[in-house]
């Protein structure tokens, strides 16, 4: 017993660096995907409301390209209105209530972001009381902008495109093969797209868009256009540099996409994940 | 006393705001991403005891990582550096013994003694910080060159904060 007090006493800031350190690796590796310990980031009560004091002051610096985007954004929405055939005029044409709406958007403020870490992350000023919860995917007017990852009941924290283990299911505009889209930590710009077969045709300023796979993002939700292809030659893809679409820059308002069938489909699961457990 | 601890609770509040609000937004390059906010530890007096400065560092680290997303990389990082820095110390020490008025700062210890103290301790942090980020040495060299052109760049911030926060007599 006194040679245990003993050696703590002679070693005890070797073990305290030891506890120390392991506790900060525990948070880094647990930290990997979703914030479950869901206090010690910036959606915090304390983190959240600082940076939204600040963004109180500096979002004025930013109106005037804010509402550019946002004119522009309407334009857009406007020309696929009118694209839109007027189908009143078609009774037989089935409505289904279930399929008409799939998903739902909650308009919410930047309130902190950045684009020069390896792995970046996004404060939104609206959280759990507004509905949000862990998994929601986040678009800007001008393309897809990241997933969130942890809520408060005011804030939320989104994995933005801009890190390395954000993984995203995009598709060709045209030809619609599909490929994953992954960041290389390098620049904001541009992120990569592999997996797309060498037997389809890319060219320089095809877009790409969100394929829609999962439920985090409606399909067809712009992600950028190709800048540069390039064939691997061991392997039968192309590896794609593409432009996104997304000035993660300059980010203002953005959409946060809830999808209202997310629920249904989940217990749905969860009941045959019962049902085969209850065997 | 009393004093000593008041200016180092300031300068706790000062470096994390300056941190947050300005450094972390800093776009310029990828490789320069400071983190200034180590001189906060850097400047605790010499003779705080080993374990508190490491205990002070922790905290410190997760203060940051709260507000940059990084839950533990920060503190991971600051408890590495505190660790060494008895040793750091010790290496760089006078002849004879450190003056028990003796503080880290280039006033009372000169440009060259702060320059290879700061030097050292932030390239221990940033060893350990970006390559923690990357968590791989598939981009080996890229990373090391992140880890000099950043620490090059906060030891530069820290040289100017000294030399601002001595004519203000902060």
């Amino acid at each position: 017993m006194y040679g245990i007090i003993a050696f703590f006493r002679r070693h005890y800031f070797a073990v305290l660096f030891v506890v120390l350190e392991f506790l900060s690796l525990t948070f880094v590796f647990k930290d990997n995907y979703y914030h479950q310990a869901g206090f010690f980031n910036s959606a915090n009560s304390v983190a959240g409301s600082f940076y939204k004091t600040y963004n109180d002051i500096t979002s004025y610096f930013n109106l005037k390209s804010e509402n550019t985007q946002l004119h522009e954004e309407n334009m857009r929405l406007h020309n696929n209105l009118a694209a839109i055939p007027d189908t009143t005029k078609h009774p037989k044409v089935a409505h289904d209530n279930l399929y008409g709406q799939q998903f739902n958007f909650i308009s919410a403020e930047v309130i902190d972001n950045s684009t020069n870490q390896v792995n970046n992350y996004i404060t939104l000023n609206v959280g759990k009381n507004q509905g949000l919860t862990e998994g929601m995917g986040v678009i800007s007017p001008s393309g897809i902008v990241g997933v969130v990852i942890g809520v408060s009941d005011h804030y939320a924290v989104v994995m933005s495109m801009l890190h390395k283990n954000y993984q995203l299911s995009a598709m060709l505009k045209k030809g619609g093969a599909f490929g994953t889209i992954t960041w290389k930590g390098d620049d904001s710009r541009y992120a990569l797209l592999s997996q797309i077969p060498m037997s389809e045709q890319v060219n320089p300023g095809d877009t790409i868009i969100s394929s829609g796979y999962s439920t985090v993002y409606p399909k067809g939700v712009t992600v950028g256009v190709v800048e540069k292809v390039e064939p691997i030659p061991t392997q039968y893809f192309y590896t794609i540099k593409i432009r996104l679409s997304t000035n993660f820059k300059k980010l203002g308002f953005v959409y946060v996409v809830s999808d209202i069938m997310k629920k249904e489909k989940e217990e749905l699961e969860n009941n045959v994940h019962n049902a085969n457990n209850g065997k | 006393m009393i004093n000593e601890w008041a200016k180092n609770i300031a300068r706790f509040f000062v470096f994390l705001f300056i941190q947050v609000l300005i450094l972390k937004h800093i776009d310029v390059s990828r490789f320069i991403n400071p983190f200034l906010y180590v001189i906060f530890i850097l400047m605790l007096p010499i003779r705080t005891s080993k374990a508190w400065v490491m205990i002070i560092a922790f905290a410190t680290g997760l203060t940051i990582d709260m507000f940059y997303n990084t839950m533990g990389y920060n503190a991971a990082a600051c408890v590495f550096m505190a660790y060494c820095r008895p040793a750091v110390l010790k290496f760089y020490a006078p002849k004879g013994e450190y003056d028990t008025s003796a503080k880290p700062t280039i006033q009372s210890m000169g440009l060259p003694w702060m320059l290879s103290y700061a030097g050292t301790m932030v390239f221990l942090h940033h060893l350990v910080l970006f390559y923690l980020e990357v968590f791989s040495f598939h981009s080996f060299f890229t990373t090391l060159g992140i880890v000099i052109v950043s620490g090059i760049t906060t030891v530069g911030l820290i040289m100017l904060s000294q030399l601002i926060m001595q004519r203000r007599r902060i």
